[in-house]
């Protein structure tokens, strides 16, 4: 019994301790919160090696050294909370990046708005995110854009006069990404008919047949299909099984080596649009940014990696300017950005703090992604 | 019953300890530390609720998570401010009659509740008939059943979007208000013929019912009463994080609760209430786990989610130290298998 208590006892005064922390000399504290485990891991993962790549790269400003505190999200909405809330109590952080997953930020959304921590997205393309929130930016485009560019690509590159969408409804994405693809494509037709199918699945479905058959008897031009990597390769298979052969559209989730594995030889073909490319580098702070990555990770770098490397460098860039790391300064240094050339394109922060910058075009080709296009902001 | 003057008096001096101990709370602790306190009453509650189904009825039930959602979303469109709504549902408008509503948090938490109830009594009333392994599917089924019809109805939930910009009314004082509520009036029915009737029905159906008692009306009240206090939750859960989506409600969440009420003791609420508390604090008390720990002379690099591995062997040591919850032998007077 006796030792029971002192076994406790001890765990507490450890997690006492941790609590507390200790205080000394002050580097400039910059607060990352990503899933570092549970369903989204990966994309987190992804998003922090970028971010300390570029903090080995720069490291310091304004003379002072920078730290990254990094805190795990668990994928879920009230660690999310949690974790922001800390970086910005206990940490003292004088401006947080994250996080991978739309829903996952706007967790964070109310907190950094009443505590005026700003903070700047990596890759949550819900335009829901940074909506009245003058405290929320993000370094990528969000998902009307990438629709419309899906839209644009499919009538004026592909020529198609008709299209069938089938979208997973549990994903936020892949339902506003539908949403600005349908009402593009219509408008670009000039015909309001011209969609003629939508069908919806949910995230984990295997089978496909039921929603494919009826696009299939609809006979597209074209069909688009954004969702996760695992789900969409699959339903591509299963439609080149029954003998569909129309080109496939699909966004920035597909970007995976997942997608080609499961997919094989069916996803030959298939288009999306993304953030960023390793094979047409768009600036030159991308060939510097490949080449580091390549170097310390010994891979070629994702989209992720590179976004959460820009979410870095651009608030480093803004510390620089404003002359200043107090979180007020650097917010309205934020929303004053204009032209930073970070290495996913040039960016500029509209009125809402969303990113306006090119998207990519990528195609599968010979089991590979292969560069198509860049589309610039209209 | 002969000790209940004592034990009235003891509860009201715990009660006055934690009004005192939120007075200070409030006043000395920052918004992190706060909101910890603020998960934790609402996690109380979630596990009080739980308890009285699983715990004093001794019915195997896994649907909270669809309950909370219920609630969750009935304060979040109650209580959003009519222009955040119009930006919320961009994709479709939200159904006319809820658009230009706009409700105290009061009222809404009860309409949270009371939807939570119906639904619950509605549930019930078939799946209660099961017993067991049966009842934990259909109530599990249940939950998905409720997030699948969330994710699909747009104009009414914003689908996969989720609601953002919920009015953050929830604080220590809700939190911790509704805590109280729910410890009181689980106490009291417990102390009752109710919640003899409950644990009569938890220990033996058949004896049950050849004393009299009728089954399927107390399985349906300790349902719906369960219900009710997950609907509230789930609201104060909403106004707390300021935004929900339908992907929050998986059944991951209903085992957390579950976990929450199997380490404090099936049938026990001082029991609950502290494993409450010390499961929603040591989760994060942990993090540190997941960071570099710097000791003079070697960095040690952090590795993320170290905090759940040790997590999860402290609770199987605690539940191999206390198998009947490990407040068994702080205070064993709560009524538990063991001493029937």
């Amino acid at each position: 019994m006796k030792r029971k208590i002192g076994l406790m006892l001890l765990v507490l005064v450890v997690a006492c301790s941790s609590w507390v922390g200790f205080a000394f000399a002050q580097p400039i504290k910059i607060g990352v919160f990503e899933p570092m485990t549970g369903p989204s891991a990966a994309g987190g993962e992804m998003t922090v090696e970028g971010i300390e790549l570029a903090l080995e790269m720069k490291g310091e400003v304004l003379g002072r050294e920078v730290q990254i505190i990094v805190v795990d999200n668990k994928s879920d909405k009230v660690e999310a909370a949690n974790a922001v809330s800390r970086l910005i109590e206990r940490d003292q952080v004088v401006a947080i990046i994250g996080s991978y997953g739309s829903s996952l930020s706007m967790a964070a959304g109310d907190i950094v708005n009443k505590a005026k921590v700003p903070t700047v997205g990596c890759s949550p393309t819900n335009p829901l995110v940074t909506l009245n929130n003058d405290y929320y930016f993000r370094v990528c485009f969000i998902d009307p854009f990438q629709g419309t560019v899906m839209a644009n690509y499919a009538v004026n590159e592909l020529g198609a006069k008709t299209a069938a969408v089938i979208q997973d409804v549990t994903q936020d994405y892949s339902v506003g990404l539908s949403k600005y693809f349908i009402d593009a494509f219509r408008k670009l037709t000039g015909d309001p008919n011209s969609i003629v199918e939508v069908s919806a699945y949910n995230t984990g479905d295997q089978d496909f047949t039921a929603q494919l058959t009826n696009v299939k008897n609809k006979q597209p031009d074209v069909i688009f299909a954004p969702g996760n990597y695992g789900e969409s390769a699959l339903l591509i298979r299963q439609a080149r099984d029954l003998g569909i052969e129309v080109p496939f559209l699909g966004g920035d989730t597909w970007e995976a080596p997942e997608f080609l594995s499961i997919g094989g030889e069916a996803v030959e073909g298939a288009v999306f649009s993304t953030h960023f490319t390793a094979e047409a580098p768009v600036t030159p702070e991308s060939d510097k940014f490949l080449a580091a990555y390549r170097e310390k990770f010994g891979k070629e770098a994702n989209a992720f990696a590179a976004l959460g490397y820009d979410a870095y460098m651009l608030i480093l860039d803004v510390i620089e300017k404003v002359g200043s790391a107090d979180s007020q300064a650097i917010r309205d240094g934020l929303a004053q950005v204009e032209g930073f050339v970070g290495a996913t394109g040039i960016i500029t922060l509209d009125e809402n703090g969303d990113a306006v910058k090119s998207a990519v075009i990528n195609k599968v080709e010979d089991g590979k992604f292969v560069y198509l296009t860049t589309v610039e902001p209209f | 019953m002969r000790k209940n003057g004592r034990s009235d008096r003891a509860a009201l001096l715990a009660l006055a300890c934690v009004v005192v101990g939120l007075i200070l709370a409030n006043r000395y602790l920052d918004d992190y530390k706060i909101r910890i306190i603020n998960l934790s009453g609402i996690y109380v509650t979630l596990g009080l609720s739980m308890n009285l189904i699983n715990g004093f009825t001794g019915m195997f039930s896994l649907g909270h998570a669809g309950f909370m959602a219920i609630g969750a979303y009935t304060v979040g469109i109650l209580t959003m401010p009519v222009q955040m709504k119009e930006m919320n549902f961009f994709l479709q408008p939200i159904v006319p009659f809820l658009a230009n509503v706009e409700w105290g948090f009061l009222p809404a938490l009860l309409a949270a509740g009371l939807v939570a109830a119906v639904l619950g009594i509605i549930i019930g009333a078939p799946v209660l008939r099961l017993t067991d392994d049966y009842l934990a599917i259909a109530t599990l089924g249940f939950a998905e059943i409720i997030r699948v019809v969330f994710t699909n109805t747009q104009s009414l939930t914003n689908g996969a979007l989720g609601l953002k910009g919920i009015p953050n009314y929830t604080n220590t004082w809700w939190s911790w208000g509704v805590a109280f509520v729910t410890i009181w009036f689980v106490s009291f029915l417990i102390r009752g013929s109710y919640g003899k009737a409950f644990m009569a029905i938890r220990e033996d159906e058949v004896a049950a019912r050849a004393m009299g008692i009728n089954l399927f009306k107390h399985k349906v009240m300790s349902f719906a009463f369960g219900s009710f206090f997950a609907g509230v939750a789930g609201g104060l859960l909403a106004s707390l994080l300021g935004t929900i989506d339908p992907n929050m409600f998986r059944i991951t969440l209903t085992f957390n609760i579950l976990l929450i009420v199997v380490l404090g003791g099936l049938g026990r609420i001082t029991g609950t209430v502290i494993s409450a508390v010390i499961v929603t604090v040591m989760m994060e008390a942990l993090r540190f786990l997941d960071e570099s720990i710097n000791l003079g002379f070697v960095e040690i690099k952090g590795v993320p989610g170290m905090r759940m591995v040790i997590f999860s062997i402290i609770l199987i040591l605690m539940v191999i130290v206390g198998r009947e919850g490990f407040l068994k032998r702080l205070k064993g007077r709560e009524t538990s298998y063991a001493e029937n």
